[in-house]
């Protein structure tokens, strides 16, 4: 599982490749906490090429969306595969977040 | 360039106090707007605006110029700090003067209320002002209180000049006054429309509390009075069951656009709904959570599928799906993909099969 940060035309833009599972997780909250909420900039959580979230993957989305709100920031998911579109939509967390194509 | 203000001695004199007393003056200023404040919080009421201000030199200045041998001291003079607090509706004006009365000495003789000092065929500057002592003393103040409405004809009034050093014609006086008539009209309606609305939502909670749902029209505010009684909890905690989830709280509020799109008008027939759908909708959520581990579910899950088994129950199929994703998450290619997943997923329930055989 592969998680990088880059700031894009204003925007920053975090992309997941590869499996957020429950052992991905640990890594991936230590990746997460790069992101600078004092910056105003929106968020995009590129998931373009994630293959699958587990519960511990969606409760990271869910704390980077909380710290974001806080601060007035927009949070949006781009790219969602079928997968872990099912994942959100039978979890209700789909009508929570922002989608982009 | 600045005008010059031409003062005699006594308006020299009161000037001169008047600058021995500004550190004072300051003080008092910030003490009684942080008294009022609290206050206003503590008696849960919200105001437009309290504002505060020493009166300047300048402004001092003139009006010494014009009316100086009134005064035979600078304790005379009762707005050299001014406190103003502007409401929302009228009725707030007495409140928050029954809060000064508690809060402040006031000096009644010098205190005057504005809205009672029009003729009855007359309308105009609408305010009411009272000339207070903080309860530990020193110089005294003035408080004005008048509603947002009053104070924008107030403010726009003074800004046209008409205050000024030419006489304003008679059909203009008249013209701000008629303005003045139309804006304590539209007070009074505010108040009014305010009463009714509130007595409404009255209505509506004692119908909830005393289980009389058929006759609760859904709306905004009963919805959310209905979501306080947490309709769908029971079934979000059957479907946590499944996996041992924990429960996400989220708003349910954006589901309100959905009831209504199924053509529910009351709170009593969302009731029914939840009643007559509850069983399918969470063997719909076993059908989607069993083979999998996941352990956390928005608080809308349980609401989420009892709409999702309504349409399909009614034969309204992947239109009817992709209906619901539109009204909750907006237009979008995403829609059809779900409404096909939520189509797989349901496929074997026995509900779908009776819906099959009624279409």
């Amino acid at each position: 599982m592969k998680t990088t940060i880059e700031e894009n035309g204003g925007v920053q833009v975090v992309t997941f490749e590869g499996r957020l599972d429950t052992a991905a997780s640990a890594q991936t909250e230590k990746d997460l906490q790069s992101l600078d909420y004092e910056s105003g900039q929106d968020i995009i959580l590129d998931c373009s090429h994630l293959e699958y979230i587990s519960s511990s993957g969606l409760r990271l989305f869910l704390g980077v969306l909380k710290n974001a709100k806080e601060k007035g920031i927009h949070v949006y998911i781009k790219g969602i595969t079928d997968d872990v579109r099912s994942v959100f939509a039978m979890t209700g967390f789909i009508n929570l977040f922002e989608f982009k194509q | 360039m600045e005008d010059t203000l031409n003062l005699d001695c006594h308006g020299e004199m009161l000037m001169q106090q008047y600058r021995e007393l500004l550190p004072t003056l300051q003080k008092l200023s910030a003490d009684a707007y942080a008294q009022l404040c609290k206050a206003l919080e503590e008696q849960g009421i919200y105001v437009t605006a309290v504002e505060h201000r020493v009166k300047t030199e300048r402004s001092l200045a003139g009006k010494l110029e014009l009316k100086g041998g009134k005064y035979r001291s600078i304790d005379d003079i009762t707005d050299l700090v001014g406190l103003r607090v502007i409401t929302f509706y009228s009725d707030e004006v007495d409140k928050v003067a029954a809060i000064a009365k508690h809060l402040f000495d006031i000096d009644w003789q010098d205190s005057v209320d504005k809205r009672k000092l029009h003729q009855l065929d007359a309308f105009g500057y609408n305010s009411l002002h009272y000339i207070c002592r903080l309860k530990t003393g020193g110089p005294r103040f003035e408080l004005q209180m008048r509603t947002a409405l009053q104070h924008v004809w107030s403010t726009m009034v003074h800004d046209t000049g008409y205050k000024g050093s030419v006489r304003i014609p008679n059909e203009y006086l008249r013209q701000f006054s008629r303005l003045a008539g139309m804006m304590e009209l539209m007070d009074e309606e505010f108040s009014r429309l305010r009463l009714l609305l509130a007595d409404y939502r009255r209505r509506i909670q004692s119908m909830e509390k005393s289980g009389r749902l058929e006759d609760v029209p859904l709306s905004a505010d009963t919805f959310r009075h209905y979501l306080e009684l947490h309709p769908f909890d029971r079934l979000n905690r059957r479907i946590a069951a499944i996996n041992q989830a924990e429960v996400y709280p989220v708003s349910l509020m954006p589901f309100l656009s959905v009831l209504e799109s199924f053509g529910l008008e009351t709170i009593g027939q969302v009731q029914h709904f939840v009643e007559e759908n509850t069983e399918d909708a969470y063997q719909l959520a076993v059908s989607q959570l069993a083979v999998t581990n996941l352990d956390i579910l928005s608080s809308s899950t349980a609401l989420q599928n009892l709409c999702l088994v309504h349409v399909l129950r009614n034969g309204k199929g992947r239109e009817g799906v992709r209906a619901i994703f539109s009204m909750l998450n907006g237009e979008s290619d995403m829609n059809d993909s779900l409404a096909d997943m939520a189509l797989e997923q349901a496929a074997s329930l026995p509900f779908m099969q009776n819906s099959e055989k009624s279409v």
